[in-house]
């Protein structure tokens, strides 16, 4: 009787095991989409903001159709998540540059519209940031749910193996120098 | 604050010839009920007790009526006092910032922060000063929200009371767009276990366990939230290091919620800010320092977790 019951606590505490672990990496799954639908909004931004820029100003055509470009090469669907995370870096460091180049032209930076896109632009940067760091926080849980005791049984016969956490671009580590970015 | 303020001067010199007037007829109404008791008590040690009681029984009441004669009198001063002298130190720090002295937080919106676990069963709120520090309003106000148990013993029910939460509570508009609900609390090992049970096992909660890059901050706060990605977009790193800055400058862990696209933030406090001295002088110099030490703290909040600051797309 006495073997039964702790034979039955011990199923009950596997199954709470087992079922928090798959819980941890479908969370990070989750977190992942996350970043996914906020860089989707991201995108989404630049064809209105590229059109008001062009509106105001003349030159850094080259610069504008670089961005247009970049945007639908990451909507385009058929890309990794390494390109698209790679793509959005050079997106916001080209955004970033435009946002400086502003200054330069006193209509544009007082159009509420561009006002409009460029808070919105923020926020979103903002967000990504934040679904970056759930993802971060989310593999680091599951990581150290697969290596510790008891949870590495498990990880042991489902064959659950460690992820690796986003580290933040080399590009976007840099100072984005708007002279750089609009003479290369 | 009150040097080379005239209005203050002005005011705080009419109000002190009704402190000094209120003070001699309380002191006479404590005098004559002391005088009543004693003459109770030594009518019974000298074997008196029936003309002793009569002539002590009339000091008690004569005394009572002094008191409540001049409690009216008393309540206007307290009043006066909170409008007219507090309401002036705040106008000299913010021409928007108001005080109302009987209106304070709901308790429907204490409640509604989600801090604090327990129903209260009395609730009391008080001094509501209100405003804006650029562009963000905020208002903030003190609260004793207590619960009670009741135990049966011999001689009946004994009722305690117990605070949920005594101090100041804090509420301004968020300069961020949010949906759900995220609430930072104090770290202690009871709600330390609860998050480790809620993380691992099983959670009944609608809210997770935030865990933060920043262990300082982990250290002092239990994050729950409703919305993961949206927990850290409001508690940024460097919002994480203001918010541990403000700690800093009490005693007591704070506690902060973001809800309804506010923050709000109780801070426990045992004072009693806002009122007026009955038996200390109203000249004092440093009379208004700790509640104009605690207006200027909370105003300053904005500025500390820069709320002013309004990039995201909300206004």
């Amino acid at each position: 009787m006495f073997a039964l019951i702790i034979i039955g606590v011990l199923l009950v505490i596997a199954i709470f095991f087992y079922n928090s672990l798959v819980g941890k990496k479908n969370q990070v799954t989750n977190a992942f989409s996350a970043i996914d639908v906020m860089l989707k909004k991201r995108f989404d931004l630049i064809p209105n903001l590229v059109e008001v820029v062009k509106q105001y100003t003349n030159y850094e055509q080259a610069t504008l159709s670089k961005i247009v470009e970049l945007r639908s090469k990451a909507v385009s669907g058929n890309i990794s998540d390494s390109e698209k995370a790679s793509i959005d870096a050079q997106l916001s460091g080209s955004i970033k540059g435009l946002m400086v180049n502003v200054e330069n032209y006193p209509d544009l930076k007082a159009n509420t519209n561009f006002i409009n896109l460029q808070s919105t632009w923020t926020e979103s940067e903002e967000q990504i940031a934040a679904a970056r760091r759930t993802y971060n926080s989310a593999v680091t849980d599951y990581n150290n749910a697969i290596m510790m005791f008891p949870g590495n049984m498990f990880a042991g016969i489902l064959n659950f193996q460690p992820m690796v956490v986003l580290t933040t671009a080399e590009e976007e580590r840099k100072n984005v120098s708007a002279k750089d970015l609009f003479n290369s | 604050m009150i040097e080379g303020n005239i209005e203050l001067q002005t005011v705080l010199a009419k109000l002190e010839l009704n402190r000094q007037k209120i003070a001699a007829t309380q002191k006479k109404g404590y005098l004559f009920i002391a005088l009543g008791i004693a003459v109770v008590i030594a009518g019974f040690v000298m074997g008196l007790p029936v003309p002793a009681a009569v002539a002590g029984l009339a000091s008690l009441i004569y005394g009572g009526v002094v008191l409540y004669k001049i409690s009216d009198e008393l309540k206007a001063y307290k009043e006066a006092f909170k409008i007219e002298v507090i309401g002036a130190a705040l106008r000299s720090l913010d021409k928007s910032l108001t005080i109302e002295p009987y209106k304070g937080i709901l308790e429907y919106e204490f409640e509604n922060t989600q801090l604090f676990n327990q129903t209260a069963d009395r609730y009391n709120t008080e001094d509501l000063v209100s405003g804006t520090a650029g562009a963000t309003g905020f208002y903030f106000a003190e609260i004793h929200a207590e619960y009670k148990t009741e135990v049966q013993t011999k001689n009946g029910t004994n009722t305690e009371w117990h605070d949920i939460f005594k101090g100041i509570m804090f509420a301004a508009d968020f300069n961020k767009n949010f949906k759900g609900v995220t609430i930072l609390q104090p770290k202690d090992l009871f709600s330390t276990m609860g998050a480790w049970f809620s993380k691992n096992l099983f959670s009944f909660s609608n809210k997770d366990v935030i865990s933060l890059e920043n262990t300082a901050f982990s250290k002092t706060f239990i994050t729950h939230s409703t919305n993961q990605v949206e927990a850290r977009y409001i508690l940024t790193p460097a919002m994480m290091e203001r918010i541990l800055n403000l700690n800093h400058y009490t005693k007591s862990t704070i506690s902060l919620s973001f809800i309804n696209s506010k923050i709000y933030i109780a801070f426990p406090l045992s004072r009693n800010y806002f009122e007026a001295p009955v038996f200390k002088t109203l000249s004092n110099p440093d009379l208004l320092n700790d509640d104009v030490a605690v207006i200027k703290f909370m105003y300053e909040i904005i500025r500390e977790l820069d709320l002013n600051t309004r990039i995201w797309g909300k206004t």
